[in-house]
């Protein structure tokens, strides 16, 4: 349950970052829910697609 | 046989960290009396040239202090890596990006609008920017370039050492100043504090870490004996390194941080979103949306000092305005 917790706090601070909400997504699906969990990772992968590639653009040094 | 050579300089930063070398007290005679100041801009007048005639790696110690925010910080950094045998980044703001780092919420257009048009005491109905050249009837003058992005010393140049803190502390300075008069200096790469995480050296009663509410420092009293996380008030302790001697919590203040991440944390700010949602209690939507209401400002608190040294650095800049 931290989790659920974390992740709204974490989602509040990467907004600020400038950072697309989509990038971050917590969902819950139990052991048995196969065809469900395909689902969102299929959903979740065609977001970021749309997305494109994250560019934190940050120092120097990582360039 | 000559004494060593000592340059101490600062960039984006308060003078906070100059005055802790003076806070040394009687001791700053003793490093007077140790090694000659060659180069300390807010104390002594030397000026940069005398640096540039300088021999490589003729200084044998430099303590830098600030973050690097504009092209002449970043050209007197080079400067004096190259005239120095050890390059140590003093302070929070040189290790991690400090206070000055928070700027990179913000590009250096916005600090611009802000400061010399929307500013109350502002009238500048010609929009006057400060500019890198001007021209000017006796010739050109010229005026160092401000980054969007404030980084790291380390970010900029090599870094032997590293000594945190916002200022750093007197008994750190003074056990840095010895173990270089006696040659003991640790690995390259060391930071020269604890090892351990400020909860670890503060003397305060835990308990139970859970908390109902989040207080800010302005809306309680806080009990001085007790975890101050645990009375709702958020204290970076958990994710920061220690040997700073609890100064802050010790004056019944919470921990901000400028110590830096302890070994093992990669992202300070990271850490703490995890150690502070992680204790906060719920039952339910209604508790977390209190949480997230409480933390007014959860980047700017759990990255007051590491904004630079974070894994994200800074604030995504807008498509098209993406340097290379």
């Amino acid at each position: 349950m931290k989790a659920a917790r974390r992740i709204p706090l974490m989602k509040k601070m990467l907004a600020q970052f400038g950072i697309e909400e989509e990038r971050v997504r917590l969902d819950w699906v139990s052991a048995s829910e196969g065809d469900r969990f395909a689902q969102l990772v299929n959903e979740m992968t065609e977001e970021i697609r749309r997305l494109g590639p994250f560019s934190g653009n940050g120092g120097k040094a990582d360039d | 046989m000559t004494k060593p050579k000592i340059a101490l300089y600062w960039a984006a930063a308060c003078g906070g960290c100059d005055v802790a070398v003076l806070d040394t007290n009687e001791k700053i005679l003793d490093i007077a009396n140790l090694a000659d100041i060659v180069f300390w801009p807010v104390a002594l007048d030397f000026k940069y040239h005398h640096v540039e005639e300088m021999a490589d790696t003729s200084i044998d110690l430099c303590l830098f202090n600030g973050a690097v925010r504009n092209s002449e910080q970043e050209e007197i950094a080079r400067l004096l890596r190259a005239k120095s045998k050890v390059m140590v980044a003093f302070g929070a703001c040189a290790c991690f990006g400090g206070i000055p780092a928070l700027g990179n919420f913000t590009t250096r257009d916005e600090i611009f609008e802000r400061v010399y048009i929307e500013s109350p005491s502002s009238a500048n109905e010609n929009r006057t920017f400060p500019q890198t050249l001007t021209k000017v009837e006796e010739g050109e003058l010229d005026l160092p370039e401000m980054f969007d992005t404030v980084m790291t010393l380390a970010q900029v140049v090599d870094v032997e050492y590293f000594i945190p803190g916002c200022p750093p502390p007197v008994d750190i300075i003074l056990k840095v100043v010895d173990l270089f008069a006696s040659g003991q200096l640790p690995p390259v790469g060391a930071i020269i504090a604890s090892d351990k995480t400020l909860c670890d050296e503060c003397e305060r009663t835990k308990e139970e870490k859970k908390i109902a509410r989040i207080y800010r420092p302005h809306q309680i009293i806080p009990d001085p004996n007790r975890c101050l996380l645990e009375q709702g008030i958020i204290c970076c302790g958990p994710a920061t390194r220690g040997g700073c001697g609890v100064r802050c919590v010790k004056a019944n203040m919470p921990c901000r941080g400028c110590f830096g991440p302890p070994p093992g944390v990669i992202d300070q700010g990271a850490k703490l979103v995890s150690a502070i949602a992680s204790i906060y209690q719920s039952d339910g939507q209604e508790d977390i949306n209190r949480m997230l209401e409480d933390i007014v400002d959860p980047a700017g608190t759990f990255y007051r000092f590491g904004m630079a040294d974070s894994m994200l650095k800074r604030k995504s800049l807008p498509q098209g305005e993406r340097r290379a």
